[in-house]
């Protein structure tokens, strides 16, 4: 079996101030993904390597490093795919606790200023706060937002946003495509509540439509499209505004 | 969760610049390089008669309705387009201050943009 040399950043905060890389020699073939070369670090040649991970599926969005100075999922990426010795860091633009765990949480804040979850009153029963039935939607109705429903948090887009490097107040791809996703989706009536956000200089408008976030989106999600459909929308937002008064 | 904060969430007044922007970059791919192409390839190439811009056709079309449409397509919307990608530039490089980068970029397309007029307004007086 060929090895491949990995060197990752390594981050020990209650050891040492500054992060240092560390080179390892990984056997590996081609079903060998980035996550499996760290788990393999992590179990056979130095177990104080932390990273997080879980799903091995590109599907609870934990994995993500930065590989060879791009935002990947680890377990969606794979030693094949490189030439040469990999680097490993955390995910860019991100606080980093230790090693390649980074600190979600402003992330985490920007995805809850915008209110991301269905908002409708109607039809509800009397202070339960429970509908008497489900809400319906057509296929058509469901094929506007689906493309932006895909998102698994994993925080890649943010890595790659120059804005959000630049400005960590940017409400940052992910959050804005999901405001999105909820405008665009015929049960809500939540888009009164979220424009504001949006119309901020942090929302839509601190985004100059580099389009990175969404060619390293491991969802296809492509949160560029909607950053601008919802500079559209923020445009018209002001223009209404104004005609109102 | 739901505060009723928005009516303290400053809005931003990227939106005009965004539109001026979008306007000029429509101007800049449809209408500059056909100016370019008759004004400043065809005609000295020779493959158009040169009489095609003589002083006395151009002055007549350019001091005219079709005139100002010109002069708003071809030198101000691509004004307004160059000065939102410099400011943002600046943005991008670290360069200068937000407020002042603003002031500074579109400014100048605006001064540039009521020279342009003013030249119009002197010649169809």
């Amino acid at each position: 079996m060929t090895t491949k040399q990995l060197s990752i950043q390594r981050y020990l905060p209650e050891q040492g101030s500054a992060p240092y890389w560390q080179d390892f020699d990984i056997p590996f073939d081609d079903s060998t993904s980035i996550l499996d070369a760290l788990n393999y670090v992590k179990e056979e040649l130095d177990g104080s390597l932390s990273y997080r991970w879980s799903c091995r599926m590109a599907i609870c969005g934990s994995c993500g490093v930065m590989v060879n100075n791009t935002p990947k999922l680890g377990c969606k990426s794979f030693l094949r795919e490189y030439e040469g010795p990999v680097k490993i860091a955390p995910l860019a633009h991100f606080p980093v606790e230790k090693d390649l765990i980074i600190d979600m949480e402003p992330f985490l804040d920007h995805l809850a200023a915008v209110q991301p979850y269905l908002i409708n009153d109607s039809g509800l029963i009397n202070g339960s706060g429970e509908s008497e039935e489900t809400f319906k939607q057509t296929p058509e109705q469901m094929e506007k937002y689906k493309q932006f429903a895909g998102c698994i948090n994993c925080g890649l887009c943010y890595s790659a946003c120059p804005q959000f490097g630049l400005n960590p107040e940017f409400l940052g791809p992910a959050a804005l495509t999901l405001a999105h996703r909820y405008n665009l989706d015929s049960r809500d009536q939540g888009k009164k509540q979220r424009m504001p956000q949006m119309n901020r200089e942090e929302g839509v408008w601190s985004c100059t439509f580099v389009g990175f976030c969404s060619e390293v989106c491991p969802k296809n999600v492509d949160p560029a499209a909607a950053v601008n459909q919802g500079k559209v929308e923020s445009a018209k937002d002001m223009l209404i505004g104004i005609f109102k008064g | 969760m739901r505060k009723s904060t928005s009516d303290n969430i400053k809005r931003s007044d990227e939106p005009i610049w965004w539109g001026l922007f979008s306007a000029g970059g429509v101007c800049f791919a449809v209408f500059v390089p056909a100016a370019i192409l008759f004004i400043a390839l065809l005609i000295p190439a020779g493959i158009m008669a040169p009489e095609a811009l003589s002083f006395e056709r151009a002055e007549s079309m350019i001091f005219s309705l079709p005139g100002l449409i010109f002069i708003g397509v071809v030198v101000c919307l691509p004004l307004f387009h160059a000065a939102h990608r410099i400011r943002h530039g600046l943005h991008d490089l670290k360069l200068g201050k937000e407020q002042l980068n603003k002031i500074v970029t579109y400014g100048s397309a605006a001064l540039l943009s009521a020279l342009a007029l003013v030249g119009f307004v002197i010649g169809i007086m």
